[in-house]
């Protein structure tokens, strides 16, 4: 009978230890499929698609042979469903464009701040003039970066299937052509089962 | 009584099994004028399953671009995620943090091949890492 009771004690307390929640740290690029959502992994492989093919295109490969045209991002329109950061995925993709070295970009997020910057190193009469930063000579933008983001969404009982689009566009803003596009689909399923099978 | 210590022993061995770490293997292509692969595990398992079929690279610009043709050996369907891994000519991984694990499933004794480009052009080595 004691016997009975410290095997049942010892189970019990194996069994209770795991109901502990706990807080770790996990991989960054690991497959995260906590639900349909868009989420880390979606965001990864759009960047990292889009990235490869864009690099790898003829025609782009031939316009950054021997220079490094300089881009700016529009925005990409989110027209699913839910609230996706879509300025986030393109922060992403701008980061691994500009880390392979054959592009670069201007941001026209902070083209007020430069310009108070820039007022006040010319105009407040503090700044050696000698050290200030000249107005009128940023560089041009050459190529415009912008795309969609869709979904469709379809519910049937336990099944629920979501499929994501992304498309992205590189736009020549002098001669309006779309000098190169791609397009990443992605589709999560969730299905409910009984036991698991 | 007699039913309750075989079905003690279960459900410990059940709880322990939930606790095995995911094994990784890893598959090296080394540039040595040829191209020679490797595989490494700790994933035995996983490693016998998968070979390299076919590598393809070139230079698109001066960009890596690599092509592998990965062959499932299993007769049964197989679920696995890939990553490749960039080195330069001095062994310093390029982007460590640049590419996710990609899902792959593959049927029994079916091919499938995985492109990659490298994210810069002082890549010149790859790896191909594989896990559950």
């Amino acid at each position: 009978m004691l016997r009975l009771l410290s095997l049942l004690l010892l189970g019990s307390a194996l069994a209770l230890s795991g109901c502990a929640s706990k807080v770790d740290y996990g991989d960054a690029q690991a497959r995260e499929t906590v639900n349909t959502d868009f989420g880390s992994t979606d965001l990864q492989m759009i960047a990292a698609k889009m990235v490869d093919d864009m690099m790898v295109f003829p025609p782009i490969v031939q316009m950054t042979q021997n220079r490094r045209p300089v881009v700016f991002v529009d925005r990409i329109k989110n027209k699913t469903t839910e609230h996706v950061d879509t300025e986030s995925i393109t922060d992403t993709i701008q980061s691994k464009l500009i880390n392979s070295g054959k592009f670069r970009f201007v941001d026209m997020s902070v083209v007020d701040r430069v310009r108070q910057q820039l007022e006040y190193q010319s105009d407040s009469g503090m700044v050696d003039q000698s050290t200030a930063a000249a107005m009128g000579r940023q560089i041009g933008a050459e190529l415009m970066m912008y795309g969609n983001f869709s979904s469709i969404v379809k519910r049937d009982g336990s099944t629920k299937d979501v499929y994501y689009k992304f498309t992205l566009k590189l736009l020549n803003i002098q001669t309006g052509i779309i000098e190169w596009t791609n397009e990443k689909e992605i589709r999560k399923t969730r299905s409910k089962s009984l036991f698991g099978l | 009584m007699t039913l309750l210590r075989p079905m003690l022993a279960l459900l410990l061995a059940a709880m322990l099994a939930a606790c095995s770490a995911t094994n990784m293997g890893r598959m090296e292509v080394d540039e040595d004028g040829e191209t020679i692969t490797k595989v490494y595990s700790s994933n035995s398992l996983l490693s016998s399953r998968i070979s390299v079929q076919d590598l393809k690279q070139k230079t698109v610009g001066d960009l890596l671009y690599i092509q592998a043709t990965l062959e499932n050996d299993w007769k049964f369907e197989l679920d696995f995620q890939y990553k490749f891994k960039w080195f330069d000519k001095d062994g310093f991984e390029q982007a460590p943090e640049g590419q996710p694990w990609r899902q792959v499933v593959m049927a029994g004794r079916s091919q499938n091949s995985v492109q990659a480009v490298a994210p810069n052009p002082s890549a010149v080595r790859f790896e191909i890492w594989v896990r559950e």
